[in-house]
């Protein structure tokens, strides 16, 4: 084949053609050339070192198709629009395409137009694409993100088993490439025993000398939220500040909207249109910043993000050198910066020890399936499980060879494998106790007084013998946070304007978005509701009410509302009638006590996932007197939002009636974690 | 197994019987004591001098060697799904069916779900017709607790009629049961759910000689039948009428010298099962049992002359191996001329005439139902 014959010279000038590029580092070139062996490799480089060519490059070459599986949408989609741009066929499959594009892509790679093909590997479990990958002609087998197959890596991911499979089942010759820019040396070991036949490891050195290292002691989230609003604006470009949750994003965001700092919420709850819309509006520096958990970061290839602000701190050194490692890739001055409390180490600790199920649960899902085929819906039902926990109980088995995954057609089910072992959770044990020690590590690089950039890498298996001067502690003046009168007034009013949005708007049915008070655990919100509703209480208290009318003045003040309504409870007691009652009184729209329950349900809060939440309510309420319906536009009062199941449900019944719109209004919501 | 890619390439390469593929793999792993990755890695020059594989069939292996990497794709769905995959060379290939089937008919590779120990016990199938008798259905019973009582393992083919009901019966007393599919191991979805239990507890073994992903066929249910046979140390006729997939395949089981049972159908059925009998089945009766008068008419026969005998002598000899006219003669110690053997030879229908090097050399024919590749 021609590829053993090109030699670097002849290579860098298709290089400078095809991607006009001088030339190779000396690493790239010997991966390169080692992939035209037809060698397996596992590189190891820093973020922006040019990874990516080393498969990119060779694909171009190569007469088929170079299959990359990877991560990240957002990451393939960047890759896939560059390597457009360079005139390079190159294409991804994703759960954000329509089933049309995706089908499309597949006919286009089985025909050989495509050179380079982007896939999940979650895409491995997906029958049209198990099917249809039989049809195409392949050149390479590409592992992005190869730390995700440890699980002693900081990501692993369960889909990365069946890439292992799959890669060791590959015929000899086949050349296959695993790169990660964050690999310990016991997930480089783990990763290499795992793949067969050999495999080669190149590690080059994790050394980020252009940024700027800091880390400043706060004391409570209030004081984050100054800092952040004192500091934002002198910060030089454009960045990302990183939360530890959801909510928090969205609070973030709010709060520079309120202290006119331009930005957006980035989390996985958004739809995949809006988060393209902000991944595309982050590289053309539509505004300061973007907030985000850490479900953005890994995929943006932006080489001049210029500063990077954790406002929690994630669950190990490897997570940070990740996170951070996204900025600065043009090798100019870049800030970094923690906001560290050290008692923000809840979240990751509740992170780590909600990791795993209880054993009870595996055993339940294991008796279940004994005796029956079920897919993951059935799986919950019969198990009274939630969905994040099914799936890592499920992963689980699969890894202990205790349960497996099949197709029925295109459906995926669960079955038994005979003979096998008892589950076995003393392996978790293990993991937990690795992940507390890592969590401590990063709780060390936040204490530390040595060099920062020593210590990740270090960390990181990468021993550097140098100066370093880029960090507070080893040249750079220290940063620290000062609350001032002014500042505290500005986020006190802030915090009096500032309500949860209820996202219940659907397409079947007239409800449109809600709001809540507050969240459930804000301050004493939680507390005081679970008082009143268990406790005997009494009804809710006055400031919960007044914050739940200021949630509906912001944003309702537009709306007339005919009529008010309220869910009916399960157990017996008046507080959300009294509660609709004052609501009625204050808003000086009318109440209606029609809605009733027409059988018994249980309480939603013992249904641990949506499935039966929905099954418990699903036919369960009726009014008395259907004809005061049609045609109105209708507030909804309840005391909680939680999945919203109840909700939906009367919202289909009322839409069925012909309401015209069904707007919720609560006094508080949860968010996942929450006991009620 | 490393290898799965490569065995699901060498097993399906078109163009090629199963008698020239199980051939080549001897040669690869007992002659050369190589195996298969390293024959793909050899270049179509040594497979020609190391192998003397002629161009045509080197064409097909090169287009076939394209398909590795697809393969090894499709072998890590099957492993994930709790598929195996049992080459001919391995200790859990069945040994009933490589004795039955022998080199030349063995399927070189089983795709298998379910307890793949079932392989290696002491089996019967019971065949018949689509649309059964109810006296057809009721020998089925009869034969499958029988065999069930004893700890034999009831082989049955999943169509309607006679192989449902042998399945049906086999489980209901709690036997073991091997489901021989007319398609790819993939492609019986249902039936995975509907016999999930029995898989799990292993009383079921799903097995399939086929591409895994191909869909049912008639040509492929036709050729499931031999398997079917071959993976069976008795066969249990319950109903055949005188055409169709019992009927050529009963047939072709004579014709191999395997020793069928057959049921005496009553005065008043319209059955080829007695056509089965004169054909040398053995006349069996509603529960199973040998006729005694069958066994005297069985003497009969090998009483009459040599001469008259000589067909379905020459018939047994050759289907498995090719000979030349004068070792037929040897081998059925007749004082014969070759030339005189030839004229018989010419004359029947079942034999045909094939060069192998420089020799013209007999066997039986081809049946139809092996030429799928």
């Amino acid at each position: 084949m021609d590829q053993f014959r090109l030699n670097r010279d002849e290579a860098e000038q298709i290089l400078k053609q095809k991607f006009g590029l001088e030339r190779f580092y000396d690493e790239q070139w010997e991966t390169i050339s080692r992939v035209f062996r037809g060698e397996r490799l596992l590189l190891i480089e820093r973020t922006g070192y040019g990874k990516s060519l080393c498969f990119q490059f060779p694909a171009i070459i190569f007469d088929g198709l170079t299959v990359v599986f990877s991560p990240l949408i957002a990451l393939m989609r960047d890759q896939v629009n560059k390597l457009q741009a360079l005139g390079i066929k190159a294409k991804c499959i994703n759960s954000n395409q329509s089933d049309e594009e995706n089908i499309n892509v597949i006919t286009e790679a089985k025909q050989g137009v495509l050179k380079i093909l982007y896939i999940a590997p979650e895409r491995q479990e997906n029958m049209t694409w198990l099917e249809e990958v039989q049809h195409m002609k392949l050149s390479m087998v590409v592992v992005d993100e190869a730390h995700c197959i440890s699980v002693w890596g900081h990501d692993f991911r369960p889909a990365y088993r069946r890439i292992i499979n799959l890669v060791n089942l590959l015929p000899k010759g086949l050349p296959v490439l695993a790169t990660t820019a964050t690999a310990t040396k016991r997930v480089e070991n783990d990763v290499a025993s795992q793949i067969t036949g050999d495999l080669k490891v190149i590690r080059g050195n994790l050394v980020r000398d252009n940024f700027r290292l800091y880390v400043v002691n706060v004391k409570s989230d209030d004081e984050k939220l100054i800092w952040l609003g004192q500091n934002i604006n002198r910060m030089d470009g454009t960045g990302i500040v990183y939360t530890g949750t959801v909510v928090e994003t969205e609070l973030i965001s709010k709060w520079f909207d309120f202290i006119n700092v331009s930005s957006r919420a980035y989390n996985s709850r958004l739809d995949a249109v809006t988060r393209t819309e902000i991944e595309q509006g982050l590289l053309k520096n539509s505004w300061k910043c973007v907030i985000s958990t850490n479900a953005l970061g890994m995929g943006i290839d932006k080489p001049d993000l210029r500063f990077i602000i954790h406002t929690q701190f994630p669950q190990s050194p490897v997570h940070y050198y990740q996170e951070i490692g996204r900025a600065g890739r043009d090798g100019l001055p870049t800030v970094i910066v923690l906001l560290y409390n050290p008692e923000d180490r809840d979240l990751p600790e509740a992170f780590i020890d909600s990791a795993k199920p209880s054993t009870v649960k595996y055993q339940r899902v294991i008796d279940v399936i004994q005796n029956e085929l079920l897919g993951e819906k059935e799986l919950m039902k019969r198990t009274n499980i939630n969905q994040t926990q099914i799936r890592v109980i499920r992963a689980d088995l699969i890894d202990q060879g205790i349960i497996r995954e099949v197709y029925i057609g295109k459906s995926k089910k669960y079955e038994f494998v005979p003979n096998s072992k008892p589950f076995d959770p003393s392996f978790y044990d293990q993991v937990r106790v690795a992940k507390t020690n890592e969590l401590k590590a990063m709780m060390e690089y936040a204490e530390t007084s040595q060099s920062r950039m020593l210590y990740l890498c270090e960390y990181l298996g990468d021993m550097v013998n140098k100066d370093f001067k880029n960090c507070d502690n080893t040249g750079l003046a220290k940063h620290h946070v000062y609350p001032s009168p002014e500042w505290n007034k500005k986020l006190d009013q802030f915090r009096l304007s500032y309500f949860p949005e209820l996202p219940i708007e659907s397409e079947k049915t007239n409800l449109i978005n809600g709001v809540a008070g507050s969240y459930y655990g804000v301050s004493n919100v939680g507390s005081a509701i679970h008082r009143c509703k268990y406790k005997k209480g009494g009804d809710f208290p006055d400031f919960l009410i007044t914050l739940m009318l200021k949630a509906y003045y912001s944003k309702f003040s537009k709306e007339k509302f005919d009529l008010v309504l309220y869910v009916p409870p399960t157990v017996s007691g008046d507080l959300v009638r009294h509660l609709a009652e004052r609501v009625s009184t204050v808003l000086k729209i009318p109440v209606s006590h029609g809605l009733n329950k027409n059988r018994i349900t249980q309480e939603q809060k013992d249904f641990a996932n949506n499935y039966l939440k929905s099954d418990n309510v699903s036919g369960a309420f009726s009014i008395s007197d259907p004809q005061i319906i049609s045609g109105k536009k209708i507030l909804l009062i309840d005391d909680i939002f939680d999945s919203g199941a109840t909700i939906k449900e009367i919202g289909r019944y009322l839409t069925q009636l012909g309401a015209r719109v069904i707007a919720p209004l609560v006094l508080a919501k949860t968010v996942s974690g929450d006991k009620l | 197994m490393q290898q799965a890619a490569y065995w699901i390439t060498i097993s399906h390469l078109k163009r090629w019987k199963y008698g020239q593929i199980n051939e080549l793999i001897n040669r690869i792993y007992i002659d050369n004591g190589s195996d298969l990755q390293e024959f793909f890695s050899l270049d179509p020059e040594e497979w020609g001098n190391n192998y003397a594989i002629d161009e045509k069939r080197i064409s097909s292996l090169l287009e076939a060697k394209e398909q590795l990497v697809n393969n090894a794709f499709l072998a890590e769905s099957l492993y994930n799904q709790g598929f195996e995959l049992i080459p001919l060379n391995s200790p859990d290939y069945s040994p009933t069916l490589k004795d039955n089937l022998k080199l030349t008919y063995s399927p070189p590779l089983l795709y298998i779900k379910g307890n793949k120990q079932l392989l290696v016990e002491d089996s019967i199938a019971i065949v018949g017709s689509r649309i059964a008798s109810s006296r057809g259905l009721s020998f089925t019973d009869n034969v499958a607790k029988k065999a069930t009582e004893r700890y034999k393992v009831i082989v049955s083919g999943f169509a309607k009629g006679i192989d449902k009901a042998a399945l049906d019966s086999a489980l209901k007393y709690h036997g073991h049961s091997i489901i021989v599919l007319p398609q790819g191991v993939m492609t019986f979805g249902s039936g995975y759910k509907m016999y999930y239990k029995q898989i799990i507890d292993g009383d079921v073994l799903v097995l399939s000689t086929f591409h895994p992903n191909a869909p049912w066929e008639v040509k492929l249910a036709m050729a499931r039948n031999p398997i079917i046979y071959g993976l069976a140390k008795e066969i249990f006729v319950a109903d055949s009428s005188n055409s169709g997939g019992t009927w050529s395949g009963v047939k072709d089981g004579l014709r191999k010298g395997r020793q069928i049972y057959i049921r005496r159908p009553s005065e008043d059925e319209t059955s080829a099962n007695n056509l089965l009998i004169k054909m040398g089945g053995i006349a069996v009766d509603e529960k199973g049992n040998p006729e005694i008068q069958q066994e005297t008419e069985k003497q009969a026969v090998s009483t009459t002359s040599i001469q008259d005998n000589l067909p379905s002598r020459v018939v047994v000899l050759l289907t498995n191996i090719a000979l030349t006219a004068k070792e037929i003669c040897t081998q059925l110690g007749i004082d014969m001329p070759s030339k005189q053997m030839k004229e018989v030879l010419s004359k029947m229908e079942e034999i045909e005439k094939v060069k192998i090097g420089r020799s013209v050399k007999y066997r039986v024919r081809q049946p139809e139902i092996f030429d799928l590749k």
